[in-house]
């Protein structure tokens, strides 16, 4: 049959221009992804420490002085997150270092941008991915483990002096996630191969953490957390949780800034970079 | 929106990227119908498109598509208009269906009505078979068709085709233009064919619009553009043409010279008896001649000074 003489139907019925524009950008990639096995696999294995954790609760409702150990305080959950969020850079850097670079690379951005879309629903669209894979392995295991402590030793936790532990892991999840999705974006914005994004994500946090460990046992400058995005989030983690860390021995006031800074330094970067047209002057 | 209103207006529009100027004073009417976008390399089609998308901001002038700004409100523009751009465009890892659904989407259809519209969409511009492939797998007329279902997926009021014969072979090129035909004419859909061929817009489009280094060079339907305003006839001479050549310019005459001789442009109310009567003065004969029509390509040419 020549192709000619195949339906095709008019569609008169045009909806009004729908707030959540975005969320189909976020959906559908997430989709994709449930769809592999080694990334399903990766994102059950990020449960480990929420499981064991848990079972350090039980433990220690079973036998306190264990408790000496790790407290099941604001401690716990610390060291906790401080795991989820090692799962939720590497799930960043599996699902979304490729997610502007692939569409730099096929052309996919003049798909979205020629469609009734601005760019920041375009970057919602793709911020959504990673924040959302961050938030399911730091703020859902926290507060899960949270609900676990409850239930385990409601006793503990129903203390006043113990209720800013739930705040505080919303808070953490939020602020980290949000900080490894803009650079997983930003670093995926300069790159047209998934791989290089991911290779670069990758290199950039590893070598300011050897940087940050070089300057501060090297020449003993406490002050060189702030180099480090991981040092950073960590000294975050320190505040809000109240965890003992000799390494990090600087207000939380300074991490936070450089967070905001490279976010802010993240936002330029995708700004400058997503755009449907190339102009070459 | 009336039956005879224009769905895109121009004035004297002027878009440069930094110091290159690509489009300067351009006015001109997008009429509902095909209308063809003609031109060489850098004329400035792809930026005339891309404004109308409302990716770049004029320096000059304004342009009105379906009574918005395409620079103030370019949603409302781009949820009626339908891009296939020229180059390849797809979603890594996304079968046909999935990517021509998602792009329903994101115009705005309902998840469900998405995936109902791409199914037939896919099974109109022949890759009904083939729409669970992923897309990265597809030849290259498979992608061009997959670039045009993405963009007739949410059924737009006008069809931005920017080169969609590109990369194709002859079979190829033939169906990608009965199938750009169908959709102008059965469909009754407006398009604009953005191409520097000039078949392609002469079998597809009613009217057109000849742009040349930013410029609108020619504009209008294309019967009229051809019509009877000039005597053609296809000439070839014994002896020195130049001379014979040189007095018919002189009574305002045009002329080409293609591959078999030369093919010459009367003014209205000269006929052969001019072309034999210069032709004997020079002393100079004529070996053939046959009178013609003139095509787009005449036009075309004409417009671009050749």
């Amino acid at each position: 049959m020549p192709i000619y003489d195949q339906g095709y139907r008019r569609y008169v019925a045009r909806s009004p221009l729908q707030r959540a524009r975005f969320w189909p950008i976020t959906r559908e990639p997430l989709r994709m992804l449930l769809l592999k096995r080694l990334f399903l696999a990766l994102l059950l294995s990020s449960l480990a420490p929420l499981v064991v954790s848990a079972l350090w609760i039980y433990i220690v409702t079973r036998y306190p002085e264990s408790g000496r150990l790790l407290p099941i305080d604001g401690q716990l959950f610390g060291e906790m997150l401080k795991y989820q969020m090692l799962f939720g850079i590497l799930l960043s850097v599996f699902g979304a270092s490729g997610s502007i670079a692939n569409d730099l690379r096929s052309g996919a951005m003049l798909v979205y941008l020629s469609r009734p879309l601005t760019k920041r629903d375009y970057l919602l669209g793709k911020l959504g991915v990673p924040l959302l894979l961050n938030l399911a392995v730091m703020l859902v295991p926290g507060l899960l483990l949270y609900l676990a402590g409850l239930g385990l030793a409601p006793e503990q936790y129903l203390r006043w002096h113990l209720a800013w532990i739930a705040p505080s892991i919303v808070a953490y999840s939020v602020a980290a996630g949000l900080a490894i999705s803009l650079l997983t974006l930003a670093v995926s914005s300069l790159s047209r191969s998934a791989r290089v994004a991911g290779i670069g994500l990758v290199a950039a946090l590893v070598g300011l953490e050897m940087t940050r460990l070089i300057l501060q046992y090297g020449f003993d400058r406490k002050e060189a957390v702030v180099v480090s995005l991981w040092a950073d989030l960590k000294a975050l983690g320190v505040a809000l949780f109240a965890v003992p860390d000799p390494q990090i021995e600087i207000s939380w006031v300074w991490p936070l800034l450089v967070l905001a800074l490279v976010s802010v330094g993240c936002l330029l970067v995708l700004r400058a970079r997503v755009r449907a047209v190339e102009i070459v002057t | 929106m009336a039956d005879d209103a224009p769905l895109v207006e121009i004035r004297d529009l002027a878009v440069s990227y930094g110091p290159v100027q690509a489009l300067s004073g351009v006015s001109g009417v997008f009429h509902q119908g095909p209308t063809g976008l003609l031109g060489p390399n850098g004329a400035g089609k792809t930026t005339l498109l891309k404004t109308l998308l409302g990716f770049l901001s004029p320096e000059r002038g304004s342009m009105v598509a379906f009574g918005f700004d395409p620079t103030r409100q370019p949603l409302e523009v781009r949820r009626r208009l339908g891009y296939m751009p020229e180059q390849d465009c797809h979603i890594p890892g996304m079968t046909a269906s999935a990517f021509v659904a998602f792009a329903g989407e994101l115009s705005g259809l309902p998840r469900d009505e998405a995936i109902s519209r791409a199914h037939e969409v896919l099974y109109y511009v022949g890759l009904g078979e083939a729409r669970y492939r992923n897309v990265e797998t597809y030849s290259t007329g498979m992608k061009q068709r997959v670039k045009l279902a993405q963009a007739l997926v949410h059924d737009p009021d006008l069809l931005l085709l920017d080169e969609p014969t590109n990369g194709l072979d002859p079979q190829g090129r033939e169906e990608m233009l009965a199938l750009v035909h169908d959709i102008a004419t059965r469909r009754g859909m407006s398009l604009i064919l953005c191409s520097h061929l000039l078949k392609d817009v002469e079998r597809v489009c009613t009217d057109v619009i000849v742009l040349n280094q930013g410029q609108v060079a020619r504009a209008g339907p294309i019967r009229e553009l051809t019509g009877a305003r000039r005597q053609v006839f296809d000439v070839r001479f014994k002896g020195d043409s130049a001379a014979v050549l040189t007095d018919l310019k002189d009574k305002g005459a045009e002329w080409r010279e293609d591959e078999d001789g030369v093919r010459l442009f009367l003014p209205e109310g000269q006929g052969p008896e001019t072309i034999f009567q210069v032709a004997k003065e020079c002393g100079v004969q004529v070996r053939y001649l046959k009178p013609g029509a003139e095509t787009l390509e005449d036009v075309f040419l004409q417009a671009l000074g050749h």
